[in-house]
């Protein structure tokens, strides 16, 4: 296993006698296998306790024992009314799908031009995208509840979808043009010799190129959207456009938070991006940084 | 650079359904907010602004004893969540450091707390504070039996405490993939030959890793101060700013200020303050990435 360390650990403790040095390493790996799996404890436990709590009867969820009767009835209770979870997911579903289809396109096209094009202002312009990334949620928010009031757009799924674009397309332009950047440029040059428009040339050269670059950027988008919760929380009102996330905020009764009903809603909210985000897991500390951190 | 010659036209085209798009969702709503920033408008009294009032919301801002709190709460939260993310990160990577069967799994699992949804964060944890039924409550009243009378989400410090911590339980594993990831482009060797001269441990991870980590943790720090002043979601599915206005960090004040007392004018003054704040920050992030590139 630690090959390399092992070999260097004996090199030097060679002249010591040879019963203490393997004594005191084996304490030592036993010491580093004991943290290590309090990481994985730290890491995995919150989400182990809420699925766990998904399954248990009312009884069970507020005992701390882990041995009980594994039940459905959460599930079939969140599904009826007033919880009502279905709708709920097919909006989040909806507005996570709309937000994905219309910020990677765009994001393409213009991750494509910075990639490529050095025009006046052409920095700032890229630095100032970056910059909209860091705006406070609230701040995006509070406009937004004026127009579409004014609008008559509250409660609907388009307004959700308009807001989680400020994020989302921003994110996606950065993110895809380290993507750009690293494709050679000789194919295109190519491709535009033969007689290809330009817009052509996007789209049978430049698109299939970067598609896997193009979904794990997706992949990311839909996250966020999918976890939004400050936008929906404003601007819906009823099932027709409130996401899974505020069906989270509907377990919390008069008597506070029922929690077997919060963690069946949590695990429905969870095991979307668990699994995007294990077929993503390659570029997600670089996604993550917007490149950063290589 | 060669670049590629179509017609200049063209370019702009591409750009700019992207560009209209990053105009409607960030660049509107923050000058909203900055011109909502010198009007009057309480929208109990008026369905529209009252009128102009010159610098009045902003100076308010600053008088404000209770926003000087919130100030105080915001860098307090900031410094936790930071300091913890970063160092608990730093600890999980340098353990997960050497290669092996149950650090690849460890590694795999990483990146779960962080793509679970803010809101379910902050349920989650709430539920695990419970002073009756949590899971964390009984486990670490256990281990330290003198903590048996604190109500952790009763105390002003520990609730600010263990909302920064619902943060830095998605955080820290990631920041552990960045460092690993720094760590994984620096030779071997380096290590290999200061073990060889005899350093131990410590010294090792003093005056070798933290160094040559310097760049990636400055990186880290930045980024988490950014996100630790977006921080939202989880005031109000953990704490609801409470006790008191103890958990009142910036972005829930203005907020309250917003759409729980309706006054516009200052919520406006209160968020293009923050937006200026942010894009400081944001713009020593920009330049210390830029820095390194080059």
């Amino acid at each position: 296993m630690e090959a390399p360390q092992n070999m260097i650990m004996k090199v030097r403790t060679m002249n010591k006698t040879k019963s203490r040095i393997s004594v005191k390493n084996y304490v030592l790996i036993i010491l580093e296998k004991m943290l290590q799996i309090l990481v994985l404890l730290f890491v995995l436990f919150p989400i182990v306790w809420i699925i766990l709590t998904a399954f248990k009867s009312s009884t069970d969820a507020y005992s701390t024992s882990l041995l009980f009767k594994p039940t459905l009835d959460n599930f079939r209770t969140i599904i009826a009314p007033p919880y009502s979870v279905g709708p709920l997911f097919r909006n989040s579903i909806i507005i996570s799908f709309a937000t994905v289809g219309i910020a990677i396109p765009l994001a393409v096209m213009a991750s494509y031009v910075f990639s490529r094009y050095k025009f006046k202002g052409s920095n700032s312009l890229l630095v100032y995208i970056l910059m909209t990334q860091f705006i406070p949620a609230v701040v995006i928010v509070m406009p937004f509840y004026m127009l579409f009031r004014n609008l008559g757009m509250l409660d609907t799924k388009a307004a959700l979808i308009t807001v989680n674009l400020s994020v989302a397309l921003p994110y996606a332009i950065w993110l895809l043009k380290g993507f750009v950047d690293a494709l050679p440029k000789e194919i295109e040059e190519a491709a535009l010799i033969d007689g290809c428009t330009q817009l052509q040339m996007l789209r049978h050269v430049v698109f299939p190129l970067i598609a896997p670059g193009a979904i794990t950027t997706a992949g990311f988008v839909f996250v966020g959207a999918w976890n939004e919760f400050l936008y929906a929380m404003i601007l819906s009102r009823t099932t027709s456009s409130m996401t899974l996330t505020i069906g989270l905020m509907n377990t919390l009764g008069p008597r506070g938070v029922i929690w077997e009903y919060m963690s069946a809603v949590g695990l429905l909210v969870m095991i979307p991006v668990f699994l995007l985000s294990l077929t993503i897991r390659k570029h997600f500390v670089q996604g993550l940084t917007m490149g950063g951190v290589k | 650079m060669s670049e590629l010659r179509p017609k200049a036209i063209k370019k702009y085209l591409i750009l700019l359904p992207a560009l209209i798009v990053i105009i409607l969702t960030s660049t509107y709503p923050i000058l909203y907010s900055f011109w909502l920033g010198f009007q009057r408008w309480m929208v109990w009294e008026s369905p529209a602004p009252l009128g102009f009032v010159g610098f009045e919301n902003f100076v308010r801002g600053f008088a404000d004893p209770k926003f000087q709190e919130v100030v105080g709460t915001t860098a307090l939260y900031t410094v936790i969540s930071v300091s913890m993310s970063v160092g608990i990160g730093l600890g999980i990577a340098m353990l997960l450091q050497k290669s092996g069967k149950l650090n690849t799994v460890i590694k795999m699992f990483l990146i779960f707390p962080f793509a679970v949804s803010p809101a379910l964060k902050g349920f989650t944890f709430k539920f695990m504070l419970n002073p009756s039924f949590g899971i964390l409550d009984r486990s670490i009243k256990y281990i330290f039996p003198f903590l048996e009378n604190v109500v952790w989400l009763n105390h002003p410090f520990w609730a600010l405490f263990w909302l920064a911590m619902s943060e830095v339980w998605g955080w820290a594993p990631l920041v552990a993939l960045m460092f690993l990831g720094a760590l994984g482009s620096i030779s071997p060797s380096i290590f290999e030959a200061a073990k060889l001269d005899g350093t131990n441990n410590f010294q090792l991870f003093i005056h070798i890793t933290l160094p040559l980590l310097k760049p990636v943790i400055l990186v880290v720090t930045l980024l988490r101060t950014i996100f630790s002043l977006k921080m939202f979601d989880q005031v109000v599915t953990m704490t609801g700013g409470g006790p008191g206005s103890s958990t009142q960090v910036i972005n829930y004040f203005i907020y309250q200020t917003g759409f729980r007392f309706m006054d516009m004018g200052y919520a406006g003054a209160l968020a293009t303050t923050l937006v200026i704040v942010m894009t400081i920050i944001a713009s020593i992030y920009v330049r210390t990435l830029n820095g390194k590139e080059a």
